[in-house]
């Protein structure tokens, strides 16, 4: 198959996985605070609604920063869907997209001007001690299997078995990760709802269906990546079904707890990545 | 080329003499980054935060003057281009140089506002900076002394690791998180992004995260697994 | 709105025409990389531009800056 032809099938069946993944999420959350909820197909309505929908852009907002920061973000999560399912690559390449995402929810929410948007810039500084756990997966992956390569990592686990049992702990702090990106979950500190919308505030219409979209892929990469990483080689229904029931422990999660202060948010975070961290290491000296 | 670093093969490597630039998957993506942010900087204005009045039902708007806008504008460029240096150079005292220029520009594009905590910030966070080139150069010159070499190319094709190696990794670890600022340091950093001017909030940001990553690479290469 | 509109224009057909070169003449791999990176988010960008809604005539007074008059 066209490289180009696979890139763009992945980047779409992302966004398409994403989206409805949000929507389940929804659908639980609901169903556990015992009301019917939105249909699942609720957020790729509302990210092609948005879409086509008249928007403003904020008089006092910077251009053309404004809006590139938008393109930016759904620029590295394209890069990362080459990095993963096409190609195979580095692992570090991930952890660098994640990087830059917290960068564009830091910058998106500053580039308006609104006060609600710089709130959620300065958040997302906090935020970014949720690398700690991923660096500290990323290290524990590569003295256990001696690459960062996603390739080596899968045919590693076709050897010697998934590394969700070798190294539990570093699945647990990948877990947290993932946790802290989810839309209602305790972490999310950048989009909680006293800040209205955090760092999407200010950007209406067009450019909000756009940082949706960005946002599907960037869910549909997180799990996958997890998925890859951890269970090796599995073939496509057990990823959907393994992104599935990931997504619904997820929003069993997000249903009953509430949004944590940014400080406890990090401290929370960085608890566990410390535990996390001693304990794998504990277990790979052993 | 055929070597490999960190599982991942090297496309290129620029020789400027000494100093060798070389390119993997990784390098390469985040030094476009670096200068992909550095090109909307250059091109983009600053927006203007609307904020409430105490007493009235006005707003206040906080805009960056022109001269101090193109001053920042300038610094911040400077930091995006180091920050790119930084992703791809192949020689450990060139990162810590980059690193370095990093964390004074870092001050520079937030000293030249107007808010006094904003600037308390910076000075506490300069400070810091300060103090953490000490373990910056000193674990770079540490694994010099250990290895024979800064040529990162060098040494990812050592055998194992000293114990003087994981020192100058650990010092050099504390330096680059005192200079650009990330966690426990992190919290004096983030007030100094309550004041406008948000292009030139984004390469200080950029660039701590940006090296980080880079570094993380480094001390894989410097330390092997055992 | 009219300049937002040209450059969108012009972005939609440069990157569609990008990713219909690399889908029907298949380059090389770093090339085909290149362009999807900076191809498919400027696609998305400029195809959202050109489609997005345009209001009223009409309504254009109502939208424009207004002084807060108090409640």
């Amino acid at each position: 198959m066209n490289l180009m032809t696979n890139i763009l099938l992945n980047v779409i069946i992302a966004f398409l996985i994403g989206s409805l993944l949000f929507g389940l999420q929804r659908k639980i959350m609901a169903r556990i605070q015992g009301r019917p909820g939105p249909p699942i197909i609720q957020h790729l309505l509302h990210t092609l609604k948005f879409f086509i929908k008249e928007s403003a852009f904020p008089y006092t907002a910077a251009m053309p920063f404004y809006i590139a920061i938008t393109a930016m973000l759904s620029m590295i999560w394209v890069a990362a869907v080459i990095v993963g399912p096409v190609t195979g690559g580095s692992l570090l390449l991930i952890f660098g997209i994640y990087a830059v995402h917290k960068i564009v929810e830091h910058n998106a929410g500053s580039s308006s001007g609104s006060p609600y948007g710089k709130l959620s810039c300065v958040r997302a500084v906090y935020s970014a001690a949720a690398e700690v756990p991923l660096f500290a997966v990323l290290v524990i992956i590569y003295f256990k299997t001696g690459t960062m390569n996603i390739t080596s990592l899968i045919n590693y686990q076709a050897v010697h078995g998934p590394l969700l049992y070798a190294i539990p702990l570093a699945a647990l702090m990948f877990f947290i990760l993932i946790l802290s990106k989810a839309p209602y979950s305790p972490f999310a500190i950048t989009k909680g709802k006293d800040i209205v919308s955090g760092y999407e505030t200010e950007h209406f219409g067009l450019l909000r269906g756009y940082l949706m979209m960005s946002e599907s892929i960037a869910w549909y990469m997180l799990l996958w990546v997890f998925l890859t990483v951890f269970l090796g080689p599995i073939s496509i229904p057990v990823y959907l079904i393994g992104m599935v029931v990931m997504s619904s422990i997820i929003a069993f999660i997000n249903a009953t707890t509430p949004l944590l202060n940014p400080n406890h948010s990090i401290m929370m975070q960085v608890t566990f990545a410390f535990v996390g961290i001693v304990g794998s290491f504990a277990l790979l000296m052993i | 080329m055929d070597i490999t670093i960190l599982g991942s093969q090297i496309i290129g490597i620029i020789p400027l003499g000494d100093i060798v630039f070389y390119f993997t998957q990784f390098n390469l993506f985040m030094f476009a980054t670096a200068l992909a942010f550095t090109a909307i900087i250059a091109i983009s204005k600053t927006e203007t935060q609307v904020e409430a009045e105490f007493g009235k039902l006005g707003d206040r708007a906080v805009t960056v003057a022109k001269k101090e806008f193109k001053i920042r504008r300038f610094l911040a460029i400077i930091c995006g281009l180091a920050t790119a240096g930084a992703m791809i150079t192949g020689d450990l005292f060139d990162f810590t140089l980059f690193v370095c220029l990093t964390g004074i520009v870092n001050i520079g594009i937030v000293g030249a506002v107007r808010q006094v905590d904003v600037l308390d910030a910076a000075y506490q966070y300069g400070l810091i900076a300060m103090m953490a080139s000490l373990p910056l150069f000193g674990g770079a010159a540490l694994i010099l002394a250990a290895t024979g070499t800064i040529s990162l190319l060098a040494i990812n094709t050592l055998a194992y690791t000293t114990p003087m190696m994981i020192l100058g990794s650990i010092l050099l670890f504390i330096g680059v998180a005192g200079e650009t600022g990330v966690a426990p340091f992190f919290a004096t950093k983030a007030e100094m992004f309550r004041t406008p001017g948000s292009p030139f909030l984004l390469i200080i940001h950029l660039s701590s995260l940006l090296i980080l990553v880079r570094l993380i690479e480094i001390l894989l290469i410097i330390n092997k697994p055992f | 709105m009219d300049k937002l509109k040209t450059i969108g224009w012009i972005l939609l057909i440069a990157s569609f025409a990008s990713i219909v070169y690399a889908l029907i003449f298949n380059p090389a791999s770093w090339i085909v990389y290149a362009i999807s990176l900076v191809s498919i988010p400027l696609f998305i960008l400029s195809l959202g531009i050109v489609t997005m809604a345009k209001g009223s005539k009409d309504e254009e007074e109502e939208k424009r800056r207004e002084p807060f008059i108090g409640y």
